[in-house]
């Protein structure tokens, strides 16, 4: 449901060396402030034609700011970047339309109908997708003739994607392209970007959403206090693979501790009526486990094992974590630079190599 | 040529913008034209001192440039203050249009209801107040280039002083309301009084008093070089402002 098989990217084969052409977008060491504030502080970025990129982080982070550097709305303070070969401080229309933006607010001029909205912008370009074409991609057909301001604010959001997409560009910038959408209609834009990368366009988009980034992402990149603290694969990112492993299950009854067949030297805690250890390598103890609840001839109740979700890495690598005392996800944008350490949590300290470059360096390994 | 075409497709879609808003159609249109009929109509045939024209001929003037200032200054700010504030203008700003073919847009849309504005107002002066058709033809038509120039140019650099949408219509119109009453739009100034000599400074009174001399039988071309020079120079002021100042993005803490 929602996620895509592991190492699947549409448009190009994932090669391993990325030769300059192969990249939409490539950043080093972009600095940005605001007076006093620093909202970034020196970030590098690689993206590959044909894949996904989400930007991880919570509010105040950076994610807007290096979207707006690379779309051409702001200025950077310093470093290198080039977007489809192009200097977007420059400005030049040559790039302009060859890039799709969607904004955070949801921007169309009210008193316009769908399909004049849309044939307005095809205007700007030299070679535009049909206006039915772009109707009917965002799911808008039975709403073609209505005006704007009639709309519900998410047929807004979609006209608003498809005016990001009448250009026919071939990078596509989303800020936060489903916040405030039901679950259903969620999916369907998810649809849509996906249609859009099987194309062989390439998608930046920033979310606030795990399952968006695991749904959609052939790269996350985590930002936070203004650096990547870490950036890979959704099914890697931070160590997540390597991470330990949570076993659970309900304890049989009439069978203390003591008489299970657990792995040596672990921690084993009840909590709510479950057995609960983590290990690095589930296979064994699960295998001692499972054959000695057949052999008493029953299974074992409610058994799971659980790797540590892209949340959970997610919030140990932004210092959100409910632990760390601060309440995830609820920023009002004013939040001091955090210091962009991964927090002490088993699972993050083994992946000290993947986080500091920030780079997205093609390896895949870790997904097939 | 391109830029052309974008422009003139502009003119298209702001002009179906503009009549779809009820509160713009109302300003630039009801406004004037109820006062005319109703204010002209009682207004006296009395001649205005220092004018060959009657209070009423005056209103139907006064009440033109009434209209275009709604149009250019008042409507164009607005529908710029709340298309920054909506994120619209900074969406444009991300495609390929040129600048100028965005302001030509928004600024011929405004030409034509001018002109539409003018024939009405100026068809209602003739058919019920007596309204000579303008013995300067010519001199009515630059005169309201130059008052729909300046305007304009006003529109876009108020803009800058509006710090967001929910203020915009308080600031637009608290800068605009003090100097249209004095400026001689309800009332014709007397001259050389106080008032008229503080609206000399000001763009309103010129557009008035050149227009009259636009329409008045007269020696000469009918036009007012001193007062095409004064809304010229507020118009060079007001670009100069907007060009360094222009603001595409809503006025908000950065994150």
């Amino acid at each position: 449901m929602g996620n895509r098989s592991p190492g699947m990217m549409c448009g190009t084969t994932g090669s391993e060396s990325a030769a300059d052409s192969e990249l939409a977008v490539e950043v080093t060491g972009l600095t940005k402030s605001y007076g006093d504030f620093v909202a970034l502080r020196g970030i590098d970025l690689k993206v590959k034609r044909g894949e996904v990129l989400a930007l991880l982080g919570p509010n105040g982070a950076g994610k807007t700011t290096a979207v707006e550097i690379l779309e051409g709305y702001r200025t950077r303070d310093s470093g290198e970047v080039r977007v489809l070969g192009h200097d977007p401080a420059r400005r030049e229309r040559a790039l302009r339309a060859r890039v799709g933006i969607v904004l955070q607010e949801c921007a169309v001029d009210p008193y316009l109908t769908v399909v004049e909205a849309l044939t307005q912008r095809s205007g700007l370009y030299d070679r535009p997708r049909l206006v039915d074409d772009v109707v009917g991609l965002v799911g808008l057909e039975a709403k073609a003739g209505s005006r704007v301001k009639t709309l519900s604010g998410g047929q807004q959001r979609r006209l608003d994607l498809g005016l990001a997409l009448v250009g026919d560009p071939e990078l596509i910038f989303l800020d936060e392209p489903t916040t405030g959408f039901d679950p259903s209609a969620r999916r369907e834009a998810w649809v849509v970007v996906r249609d859009l990368c099987a194309e062989g366009r390439t998608v930046v988009l920033t979310t606030h959403y795990m399952d968006e980034a695991q749904a959609l992402a052939d790269t996350v990149v985590v930002l936070a206090g203004g650096r990547v603290v870490a950036s890979g694969p959704p099914e890697t990112l931070g160590g997540r693979d390597r991470g330990m492993s949570t076993v659970r299950f309900v304890a049989p009854a009439g069978v203390g501790l003591a008489d299970l067949p657990l792995p040596e030297g672990v921690e084993v805690g009840m909590r709510a009526g479950y057995v609960e250890f983590a290990v690095a390598e589930p296979t064994a103890a699960l295998y001692s486990l499972t054959r000695w609840a057949l052999d008493r001839g029953e299974g074992l109740d409610g058994l799971t094992v659980e790797r540590p979700s892209l949340e959970d890495v997610y919030l140990a690598l932004t210092g959100e974590s409910p632990r760390a005392g601060s309440p995830a996800g609820i920023g009002t944008g004013d939040e001091s630079p955090r210091a962009g350490s991964p927090a002490g949590d088993g699972t993050i300290d083994e992946s000290g190599d993947e986080s500091g470059d920030g780079t997205i360096d093609g390896s895949r390994e870790g997904a097939e | 040529m391109n830029e052309l075409r974008v422009a003139a497709a502009q003119v298209s879609y702001e002009q179906k913008a503009y009549w779809r808003n009820p509160m713009a159609a109302i300003f630039t249109f009801a406004f004037p034209i109820v006062f005319l009929l109703v204010v002209g109509g009682s207004a006296g045939t009395s001649r205005v001192p220092g004018y060959t024209l009657r209070y009423s001929q005056y209103i139907v003037i006064a009440m033109l440039t009434f209209g275009l200032i709604a149009a250019c200054y008042t409507n164009l700010a607005m529908v710029i203050c709340t298309r920054r504030d909506s994120g619209v203008l900074k969406r444009m700003r991300g495609t390929p249009i040129a600048i100028g073919s965005y302001i030509a847009g928004l600024v011929g849309s405004v030409l034509i209801v001018v002109a539409i504005l003018t024939v009405l107002v100026v068809a209602i002066g003739l058919a019920f107040y007596g309204l000579h058709f303008p013995y300067h033809p010519l001199a009515v038509v630059v005169t309201l280039v130059v008052g729909i120039v300046t305007f304009s140019a006003l529109g876009l650099a108020v803009t800058i002083l509006v710090p967001n949408a929910d203020a915009a219509p308080a600031i637009i119109n608290g800068l605009y309301f003090p100097v249209v009453f004095i400026s001689g739009v309800f009332y014709p100034l007397a001259q050389g009084s106080v008032l008229a000599r503080i609206a000399d400074w000001f763009p309103i009174f010129h557009l008035i008093r050149a227009l009259v001399s636009a329409f008045e039988g007269g020696p000469g071309s009918g036009l007012q070089l001193r007062d095409l020079l004064v809304m010229g120079a507020w118009a060079v002021g007001a670009l100069f402002f907007t060009a360094r100042r222009f603001r595409w993005e809503p006025r908000r803490p950065k994150a």
